[in-house]
């Protein structure tokens, strides 16, 4: 439904805060957009929906041209921005009715859809408090529902789990997860790329602007590695099974692969009782990614 | 224009329902001010005599409308800046007409009760007799028209801070050196002249008019002027509300 094509973005200071940008987003697909700050998320996200005009390059949403047509572009698809939606003087429920109702919605179809919203996230005790007095998750939350409770056939949401409780953000995870499930496109800009990882289909690294790696997470995670952390260590020596070793004051991280996880056990209980062992996820690969110039000679191109 | 109005009705309803503690609060405020005006300047001058009168009780409201549309909108505009509502409505899927418009709206009905308010203490106070003529009601919703969108305009194109400054700026002209608690020719000759364009002058001369049918009768100029910069605040409100960066 979505589709981006080499992207470019220059603002008028001269920061290229898109450049070359391609992509796409099938109807019922959750994209992950990660990266670091500055790497060019939110612009892409102004873009689609007319906040910001691409510099070079093309979007094309269910078709059309939301470049040309960024009004219509706004009727297809619902966004959270990144920034806290304005909540001062209104509960929750009345915001997310509120705008329910903006979006097209009709009073008792929104209404229904607010409480069942609430429910599932598990924040009715507060849906009778005005914005001022909630905390930074509950208006979190709040903004999530104001853009998913008549959601568009694109719903584009901006670092939604910012601030809030790991019990929530599960909460708030599945509902993403049916927002997919019931045919919408959802693109999710996060930093929380361990949680995302389970519940996303496909993911894009951008790097200073550029796309340095996208598709499944399970494909981008490097293949059946583990990460063993000890911590309360000396220096030990470094068996001959690590294939990376860094060690950060007394905690010591040694990425080995996975047919030798029983040596490892026995090594770090043999010098500790404090150690982890755990796979290898996304975000290991993102930060070998994103942070070794070797790794992505882009990096230092732009910066 | 089906869906313009209901986007319109609903907009106008989500900021009556953001803004009622505010709004209550903006209301007493501006029915101190327009109150406060008639009898504070009659404090000043040691004898008032029905001109004078006449234009006190007039100036009033005018400025009761020129400070809701041209310092509480836009501060308000501001604050809304700094919280991100403003970014926040741009991304709705309502026309961008409907929002200015609804804020506009918004801001005509808070300055409707200190305008009656502010005149019917004026009548008390200076056993003033009123003529007020059918364009009392237009002239009224010109002048409000015509300070909200250009108060708007400023708002939304200057940063937050400068629209503060700005703000103040117009309140203190409008209050000391405009022609509308007074008469024009007791202001210097250039200034006299840089009124000709400003809107207050003109603001103060169509509700002068309507309500107190003056010797000279009604003329146009001042309502085509002020036309003039309801048709400029809204063109800029609404690039601006439009503008892609």
């Amino acid at each position: 439904m979505l589709y981006i094509n080499n992207l470019t973005k220059v603002y008028r200071r001269g920061v290229r805060a898109n450049d070359g940008i391609s992509l796409a987003v099938a109807d019922g697909e959750l994209l992950g957009l990660l990266g670091h700050n500055g790497a060019g998320k939110t612009t892409l996200l102004n873009q689609v929906v007319g906040l910001a005009r691409p510099t070079g390059g093309t979007i094309t949403l269910l078709g059309r041209d939301p470049v040309a047509e960024p009004a219509w572009a706004r009727s297809v698809c619902s966004f959270q921005p990144q920034a806290h939606a304005p909540l001062t003087g209104v509960t929750v429920r009345q915001a997310i009715e509120s705008i329910g109702r903006i979006r097209g919605g009709h009073r008792r179809a929104v209404r229904r859809r607010t409480t069942e919203l609430l429910a599932a996230l598990d924040i009715e005790q507060w849906a009778d408090q005005p914005g001022e007095r909630l905390s930074g998750g509950v208006r979190r939350l709040t903004a999530f529902c104001m853009a998913v409770v008549e959601p568009g056939r694109l719903v584009m949401l901006d670092e939604p789990t910012n601030d809030v409780d790991p019990a929530r953000r599960r909460l708030l995870w599945a509902q993403v997860r049916e927002l997919a499930a019931a045919g919408h496109g959802v693109v999710l800009v996060t930093h929380n790329i361990a949680e995302a990882e389970r519940v996303i289909d496909t993911v894009v690294i951008l790097n200073h602007g550029r796309v340095t790696a996208t598709g499944p997470p399970a494909a981008l995670a490097p293949d059946r590695q583990l990460r063993l952390e000890m911590s309360g260590t000396d220096a030990p020596a470094v068996p001959a099974w690590a294939l990376r070793t860094s060690r950060a004051g007394d905690r010591l991280t040694i990425t080995l692969a996975a047919e030798h996880a029983q040596l490892a056990v026995a090594w770090a209980a043999s010098i500790t009782g404090r150690f982890s062992l755990n796979p290898v996820g996304l975000e290991e690969f993102y930060l070998t990614l994103t942070a070794n110039p070797e790794t992505n000679p882009d990096a230092t191109l732009v910066s | 224009m089906r869906p313009w109005f209901r986007s319109y009705l609903l907009l106008l309803r989500w900021s009556a329902i953001r803004l009622r503690y505010l709004l209550s609060l903006v209301l007493v405020v501006q029915i101190f001010l327009s109150v406060g005006i008639v009898l504070g300047f009659a404090f000043l001058l040691p004898q008032i005599d029905s001109a004078t009168a006449r234009y006190l009780a007039t100036g009033a409201p005018t400025l009761g409308l020129i400070t809701i549309g041209m310092v509480m909108a836009p501060q308000l505009v501001a604050t809304a800046k700094t919280e991100g509502t403003f970014t926040y409505n741009q991304t709705l899927p309502v026309p961008r007409t409907a929002v200015v418009l609804s804020e506009v709206t918004t801001w005509l009905v808070v300055g409707a009760p200190g305008l009656l308010l502010g005149l019917l203490v004026a009548v008390l106070r200076f056993d003033l007799t009123l003529g007020v003529s059918w364009l009392a009601v237009p002239a009224a919703v010109l002048v409000a028209l015509a300070a909200t969108t250009v108060g708007l305009a400023i708002a939304y194109a200057a940063a937050p801070p400068v629209t503060n400054m700005v703000t103040q700026l117009i309140v203190f002209i409008a209050l000391m050196f405009s022609p509308i608690n007074f008469p024009a020719d007791r202001l210097p000759e250039w200034l006299q002249t840089v009124h000709q364009v400003l809107p207050f002058q003109h603001m103060a001369q169509v509700v002068r008019d309507s309500l107190t049918a003056g010797p000279e009768g009604v003329s146009a100029a001042p309502y085509a002027v002020l036309a003039a910069w309801c048709a400029l605040g809204f063109a800029a409100t609404l690039h601006i509300m439009t503008r892609r960066t």
